[in-house]
């Protein structure tokens, strides 16, 4: 039996209110929000296309206050759902109606920078991006990079596991956190990891790092920051075929260069880029890839040319390498853009998150293709190809009678053609709510049952985040969904996304 | 209880020639003096969900074995009844070169999986000890056993992406899956690295690999004192080199291994190894930086010969296991890259205090000091309380994997757990509600 929202609880008259004021002696009247209208701005994360209003928000400024809530929620049967900037994709942070949510976005204090052992110790609220902005005058970074990197919160990352375009080389969220102060579900406060390496015993923050919410809320994060590269060069080649492209991937790692990230794009997303951020990519092309490389000189210097002569092999009409760090960064505008970019072709499109071993991206490509025609739906490809990881951009007009249903259908045996190829599901996004009947393609009923009984020794009544990832009976919520419709932050351009 | 119906049970799952309860053969894989009371071979992963499903019945207790090279570590079993050996577990199941994967059964030595992945130019980069004495992969895994490469390349628990594993009511589950990025579903595959066979029987492992690189070259240099050295590491660290690994060997260590291997009497001082792997233009540029940073904080070396660098690193990896008359411990400390130099300092102290030997390999840019003494029970066993209280008032930890059975039950292997043990508590018990898998081998 996987937890699932709770079924409606009998409460007394006057609960609500009560339970409301309580709330705001611990976390006093700025704390707490009640109000419809301000409750409104929390219904959804940008997965819009679920949207459900929760009781109250807490807004809580330490992790003891955190764990008291969690306490108080833990006693009255209240389920919970973390959040923090609301920029998932999966509706991870979707509220439950008779639940809380919990923001973090107050604890966003960057509490500790230590150079000479490589490490940052920040509360979860902090954002990407800042955290790299705290380190880069000593020549560091923090190297996984979602590309909502500006407004994403390292809380979030955590939970979602989040990656970005160099993950083949540098790993994810996983790889890059070293400690976790965590309050579990009841309350308590534990400790696990830490600044220093191998803690004995089992890897607590290994389980929580992408476990969605569901173990309990992260009030504190030890991070590994790195080194930046001496250099870094990047190109693009564009190809008639996208099977090329494809085939190119394979062949450079065959040749035993691991690129620090490989990318992607059919000719859809090529035209609806080009007319959107000028990057100049070769509209008339079937596909580019762009390979971009870094580390020392004499490194990149000589595996520059190994990278050419794989992308020659197998007919790159043209090859151009970015001459400085200003047409790197246009390169990568085009790529960066691609989602938004989308919204000028179609009026609505769903994003999928689907990852296949490297090798069979051509095959899987040709699949999808097929699959396209059966529909009668254009699919936009957009791809981190150094690991797998595809973005598949399944456009539709939800004005079209059944059409959005069918979006969503096509999707789904997208994400089938995946996990038959021998991958995942979701590669960075999560499973969240908008996934978790598909989680059932991966995992058989002995591996669901495992992952259950994890979760009771952290969370005994499912009280965090519960309806989230797991496959469940219930299909309320889904029914009368909509596909992903368009995130205000990035309709507005402020948050790119991959 | 020896003629009691489960081992004649047992016995039937895997087949007579699989099973082995001579009193020799018992009495050669005791556990820190728990002998067991037979000992199985099983073949397949079938065959251990069986074996899971009539102990769990039963109650009798099953200690996981590869091939036995870190049976010194943890704390003595509560009980060993049956050792489940995955020594027949050895294939290689599946290497996808261009996918940069491969799956292989636990049982496998280590060894082996390396020189069917070199057949296509790349390996697993994990470089623990006991290699060449048959270290398997599932014991790497479960002990989370790692050597200097991890610098470069992290520890098993970086770059495991899915395995299969025998519950102990002897369901078989999968984590993780074949590809190097998936968020689906919760990480299981990490709750297993470091879980010393206490959660499941491992069977089978997915690994990310890298290309074998082009070229090596260890640079080796001697410092007048511990804080020339230390700096030495600094810089390197606060370098653009991509370096493997960064070996910090204290006197009395570096100036055995150098003897041993011929490279003059130089360097019975703090001693620094410097390991660069990559195409050969990028080895020798970045060979000449770290001469050049070395010798800036007073460092007198050289490069290690082609013919004696591999030779080199094994003794760093299995220098502690090299034969002692004394009574001795092997111990692993993790701390901060900044407290190295004050675990040394510390090592000092305790030589002068207590009459030790002790000899130090620290993996100066992760802040793991693999300490080697030597010396009375008694002196030894201070010698691990101090080191302790030192590693762990100082946010760190002191683990000991290895002691003379003399001293050993007089020593926790594992020191604190932190405000997480509670937790471990109750998934142990989620997992293994008759506490029958390595029952009190980690708590």
């Amino acid at each position: 039996m996987q937890s699932s929202t709770k079924e409606t609880i009998e409460r007394p008259p006057g609960w609500k209110k009560d339970f409301g004021e309580r709330l705001t002696r611990i976390l006093g009247r700025d704390g707490v929000i009640y109000a419809d209208d301000e409750l409104l701005a929390y219904d959804a994360d940008a997965l819009t296309g679920y949207r459900i209003k929760p009781l109250f928000v807490v807004l809580p400024g330490t992790s003891g206050e955190v764990s008291r809530v969690m306490k108080m929620c833990y006693e009255e049967d209240v389920p919970f759902v973390p959040r923090g900037a609301g920029t998932g994709l999966s509706g991870g942070a979707l509220p439950t109606e008779e639940g809380i949510v919990i923001s973090l976005a107050r604890m966003n204090r960057i509490i500790e920078v230590d150079i000479p052992n490589e490490r940052v110790v920040v509360e979860p609220g902090v954002t990407n991006l800042s955290v790299t902005n705290a380190v880069s005058s000593y020549g560091y970074y923090y190297a996984p990079d979602p590309s909502s990197q500006i407004v994403c919160t390292i809380g979030g990352n955590v939970a979602e596991n989040s990656g970005g375009v160099h993950c083949l080389k540098y790993g994810v969220t996983a790889n890059h956190v070293l400690g976790l102060e965590v309050v579990l579900p009841d309350g308590e406060i534990i400790e696990t990891g830490g600044k220093t390496p191998d803690h004995p015993g089992y890897d607590i923050m290994g389980l929580m790092v992408g476990s969605e919410g569901l173990l309990g809320i992260v009030t504190r994060v030890t991070l590994r920051i790195i080194k930046k590269p001496e250099t870094v060069k990047t190109l693009f080649a564009s190809f008639d075929r996208i099977e090329d492209a494809g085939a190119s991937v394979s062949g450079i790692t065959a040749r035993g260069v691991i690129p620090a990230g490989m990318e992607i794009m059919d000719n859809l997303c090529i035209r609806s880029v080009e007319e959107a951020v000028h990057a100049g990519y070769p509209v008339d092309a079937g596909s580019i890839l762009l390979v971009e490389l870094d580390g020392p000189r004499a490194e990149v210097d000589a595996q520059m040319p190994v990278v050419e002569e794989v992308l020659r092999g197998h007919n790159a009409l043209e090859i151009r390498i970015a001459r400085d760090a200003k047409e790197r960064d246009l390169f990568w505008k085009g790529r960066k853009n691609a989602f938004p970019a989308m919204g000028r072709v179609s009026s609505d499109y769903y994003v999928q998150d689907g990852v296949i071993p490297r090798s069979k991206l051509a095959q899987v490509l040709g699949r999808i293709g097929e699959l396209s025609r059966e529909y009668g739906l254009s699919v936009g490809n957009v791809f981190h190809a150094g690991d797998g990881n595809l973005h598949p951009l399944v456009l539709y007009n939800s004005k079209n009678e059944g059409e959005s249903e069918k979006a969503l259908e096509l999707a789904g045996r997208i994400l089938g053609v995946c996990v038959e190829a021998g991958g995942s599901i979701t590669g960075e996004h999560g499973v969240g709510n908008d996934k978790k009947r598909f989680l059932s393609l991966m995992f058989d009923e002995n591996d669901l049952d495992t992952m259950n009984l994890m979760r009771c020794a952290f969370d005994s009544k499912g009280l965090s985040n519960p309806g989230k990832v797991f496959p469940t009976p219930r299909t309320c919520v889904e029914q009368g969904m909509k596909p992903y419709a368009g995130h205000p932050l990035h309709k507005a351009g402020l948050g790119e996304m991959y | 209880m020896t003629e009691s119906p489960i081992f004649n049970e047992l016995t039937s799952i895997v087949g007579g020639e699989n099973a082995s309860r001579d009193p020799e053969t018992l009495e050669s894989y005791a556990v820190d003096g728990v002998v067991p009371k037979i000992i199985l071979f099983p073949g397949n992963i079938e065959q251990i969900s069986e074996i899971m499903k009539a102990a769990s019945q039963a109650g009798v207790s099953v200690v996981p074995a590869g091939s036995g090279t870190k049976k010194g570590m943890g704390n003595k079993p509560l009980g060993a009844d049956v050792i489940l050996s995955t020594k027949k577990l050895s294939r290689v199941i599946e290497h996808e070169s261009a996918d940069l994967v491969a799956t292989a059964e636990c049982g496998i030595a280590l060894a082996d999986l390396q020189s069917c992945l070199r057949r296509k130019n790349q390996f697993l980069p994990v470089d623990p000890p006991h290699v060449p004495g048959g270290a398997t992969l599932g014991g790497i895994i479960a002990a989370n056993d790692s050597g200097p490469l991890r610098l470069r390349y992290g520890t098993s628990r970086e770059l495991m992406i899915g395995m299969k594993v025998v519950r102990a009511d002897g369901r078989i589950f999968k984590g993780g899956s074949k590809v190097v990025k998936n968020v689906a579903g919760y990480d299981m595959p990490k709750l297993f690295v470091g879980s010393f066979g206490t959660l499941g029987i491992i069977a089978e492992a997915t690994f990310r690999l890298y290309p074998v690189p082009e070229s090596s070259g260890t640079y080796i240099a001697s410092f007048e004192s511990l804080d020339d050295a230390h700096g030495a590491v600094r810089s390197l660290i606060d370098s653009a080199l991509v370096i493997n690994a960064v070996e910090h060997l204290n006197p009395a260590l570096a100036g055995t291994m150098a003897e041993r291997l011929g490279f003059g009497s130089d360097f019975n001082r703090y001693t620094l190894a410097v390991r660069i792997m990559n195409v050969s233009r990028a080895v020798e540029d970045q060979m000449k930086a770290v001469m050049d940073i070395t010798r800036g904080s007073g460092g007198k070396g050289f490069i290690i010969g082609a013919e004696n660098e591999e030779a080199f690193w094994h003794e760093v990896r299995e220098f502690p296991w090299r034969s002692s008359e004394q009574a001795g411990a092997v111990l692993k400390a993790g701390v901060l890259i900044s407290d190295v130099p004050r675990v040394f300092l510390m090592l000092d102290e305790i030589s002068g205090k207590y009459g030790i030997r002790a000899r130090a390999a620290a993996r100066a840019g992760n802040g793991i000091v693999i300490i080697s003494i030597d010396g009375d029970g008694e002196s030894v066993i201070n010698s691990v309380k101090e080191l302790r209280e030192f590693s762990e008032s100082a946010g760190g930890s002191l683990t000991v994997r290895e002691a003379s059975p003399d001293i050993k039950p007089a020593l926790d292997a594992w020191g604190g757990m932190g405000s997480s043990l509670g937790l471990m508590k109750r998934i142990k018990t989620a997992f293994d509600p008759g506490n029958i898998l390595n029952p009190g081998r980690l708590f």
